[in-house]
Order: C-alpha cells, then structure tokens, then sequence
C-alpha cells in the first residue's frame, strides 16, 4: 500500500472524522459514567481515564481544525444575544416545572438543591459544572455534529438525544435534559455563548430541583449510580 | 528560513487520526480490565455447596469457601423469594469433611422452615460474599433452588400461616 493510501486525508473525509470524534467523546462519557459505581475507593481514580482522554481529543481536535477559544463560544460580545434567545425558553420551562411540581403534589423549596449549602454558591457551582457540560456538549459534539451534518434541526437532534442519552436511567432526567439540549443546542447554532448556556444551565437545574418531587427525579442519579 | 504554514500547526489531522485510534484502544482494554477486575471483586469462584433437603420443617445445606476452608460461610434463606433468615454455616457435617471439600466438620447449615401457607414453595440458600471493599456484598446461590409442599394438616397444627418475609 502506498504511502497516500494510509494518509488519512486520503481515506476519511472530513464529515466522518467529525463524526468519528463526537462518538468517541460520547462513548468516553459513557464509560466514565456507567464505570464510576463498578469501582470503589481510590480506584474509583480509574475513571479520570477516559475523561482525560476525552479531554485531549477535544482539545487537540481544536487544535487541529484551528478553533479559537472564541470559535467554540467562549466570549463576551454575543452573551446578551444568547441569553435573549433564552429567556422565554427558560420561563416557559419554569411555568411548566411550577404546573407539573403543582399537578404531581410537591412542594416547592428553593433550598432543596444541597440544603447544606448556601444557595448562591450552589448556584455558582452549578455554573461551573454546567460550563463544564456545556463545553462538552456544545463546543465540541455541536460544532462536530454540525460539521457533520450541517447546522439545523438534524444536528440540534442528535445533540439533544446525546444530551438525554447521557442520563439514562433516569426516566425523568433523560426527558428533562432532552428538552434541553433541543433548546441549548439551538441557541448555540444561533448565538455560540458557552457562558450565557452555563447561566441557563444552573438556572434550569435549580429550578427543575426546586419545583419537581425528589422522588420523581431520584437525587439527579444516572448511570449504573442509578440503581444505588 | 521561515517556518511553512504546515510546521505552525500544533497538531495536525493526522495526529488526530492518530489520537483517536489509540484512545479507542485504550478505552478497549479500560473496559475489559474494569469488567474482569469487577466480576472478581463480586463474586467468589472458591464457593462450594449444596442445598440437600427443604420440607416443612427444615432446610439443610452445606457451603465451603475452598480458598479458606477454616473459615465459616455466612448464608441467607429466601423462600418464594422473599428473605427469611440469615445464619453462618457451622454446623456439624461429617461428611463434607470426608469427602475432602473441608479441613473440618463444621460447614453445614440447617434452618428451622417458618410456618408457610398450605401448597408449595420453593427454598433458596444464597452464601453471603464480602469481597474486598465493604461498600457492596454479594449474593451466590448455594447449589439449586428446591420444591417442597407443605400440608393443610401441618399448616393447622403449627398456627396461622405468615407471608415468608414476615416470620422474623
């Protein structure tokens, strides 16, 4: 075989590189997560794995493809906008958290999240973690499905069934999180603000928390965790 | 000389061809590593024994941990699937001695049967494995589940009938 055959310019195309790279992102999360609870104490560390892995494709896909920091979303200049696309999504999904936490019998309580912690920072941290998420989950698998099926409703699809597919078993969750990502990944394609999301994020699952009985959601556990 | 447009990318399309198959085979052996390490961790393939007789008035096995024989198995019954009664397996069995699945003659089990409705039922005896780490154990089932019928006749002279579960 010559040595043009194996270049792999040659032998993948650009669509099925980006493809090849949101599966193997999304397959990395899977493990971590579905791996977590089979393993107990320090070797629980063995999970650090194929997030780390995770992590340098995603940066070193970047790289590669010379995506700024900018280019993935985290910036400044277009948080207004983003966050103008979001605000009648997140009222609407506020109302509808209040009519079913009300339809199903529960109470609301706006310290329920971590009732040990103060709320502000609660939600700071839920700022974080959703920027983490939302990283992942827009600045990489969006951009990487876009690219591999064009921007529109197919690949705001597929990120929301990434998105919910990542908290099964949790029937609840999935559902939840489906809807989100349908809204997040939209308004990326539109206004590609990682921060305005991380907002949106905590704000939702502070929320979602607050309003929709513990029991239906099963202290937010996914995964194999589920089941503990 | 100036460095050409190719030598200023850190990492190029191909290191990514590159990267990504090497993390799938990373993950690969991460996986399979987890999974074997995890079914030897909750399961204990050193568990002999075997569930003799189960009638309306007791149930009797034997269990050996062959990787200690000297140690004595913790057991739990189950009957109709529900959870009876928990014991240690160290009652005086001959027998397993003889026939050299034991260093010593104390490995059997015996459980009074709890008064039980007229009809059958079916007994099951698990061995309690702790494993390495203290967060989970695990259930084996000793030998196979057994059938055994229990009569209306024994059933009135014994007193009313419980559920299984709530004889404790």
């Amino acid at each position: 075989m010559s040595e043009a055959n194996l270049n792999p310019e040659t032998i993948v195309s650009d669509r099925a590189l980006a493809g090849w790279e949101l599966i193997s992102v999304v397959s990395s999360i899977v493990i971590a997560e579905w791996m977590f609870t089979t393993v107990s104490g320090l070797s629980k560390l063995i999970i650090a794995i194929p997030i780390l892995l995770a992590f340098a494709v995603m940066i070193f896909s970047h790289r590669a493809r010379n995506e700024s920091l900018r280019d993935i979303g985290f910036r400044f200049d277009n948080f207004l906008q983003a966050m103008r696309l979001l605000v009648l999504p997140m009222l609407g999904s506020g109302i509808l958290c209040l009519i079913v936490g009300w339809r199903l019998g529960g109470t609301i309580n706006l310290f329920r999240w971590h009732p040990n912690r103060f709320i502000l920072f609660q939600l700071m941290f839920g700022f974080g973690w959703g920027l983490v998420q939302q990283y992942a989950l827009q600045g990489f698998l969006n951009r990487r499905a876009t690219m591999a099926l064009g921007a529109g409703w197919q690949s705001v699809l597929i990120i929301a069934m990434i998105f919910g597919g990542l908290h099964l078993p949790n029937p609840a969750l999935t559902v939840i999180t489906f809807a989100g990502g349908i809204v997040w990944a939209a308004v990326y394609q539109r206004a590609p603000n990682l921060f305005a999301l991380a907002v949106s994020h905590s704000v939702m699952t502070w929320l979602v928390v607050s309003t929709i009985p513990p029991s239906l959601l099963h202290h937010l556990r996914v995964g194999l965790n589920y089941f503990s | 000389m100036k460095p050409s447009k190719e030598t200023k990318v850190f990492f190029s399309r191909q290191n990514l061809f590159q990267l990504l198959i090497a993390k799938s085979i990373i993950e690969a052996l991460l996986v399979t590593a987890l999974a074997v390490s995890f079914y030897l961790v909750v399961t204990n393939p050193h568990l002999r024994g075997w569930l003799d007789q189960a009638d309306a008035r007791t149930i009797s096995g034997w269990v050996v941990n062959e990787k200690s024989a000297g140690t004595r198995v913790e057991v739990q019954l189950f009957i109709d699937d529900r959870f009876v009664e928990s014991r240690v397996a160290d009652s005086f069995r001959p027998d397993v001695q003889q026939a050299q699945r034991a260093t010593d003659e104390w490995h059997g089990f015996v459980f009074q049967t709890p008064r039980l409705g007229a009809g059958d039922h079916e007994a099951r005896v698990f061995a309690i494995h702790r494993g390495a780490s203290d967060e989970r154990r695990t259930l084996q089932i000793i030998g196979k589940p057994l059938r055994f019928h229990v009569d209306a006749a024994l059933t009135d002279s014994r007193g009313p009938a419980t559920s299984a579960g709530e004889t404790q």
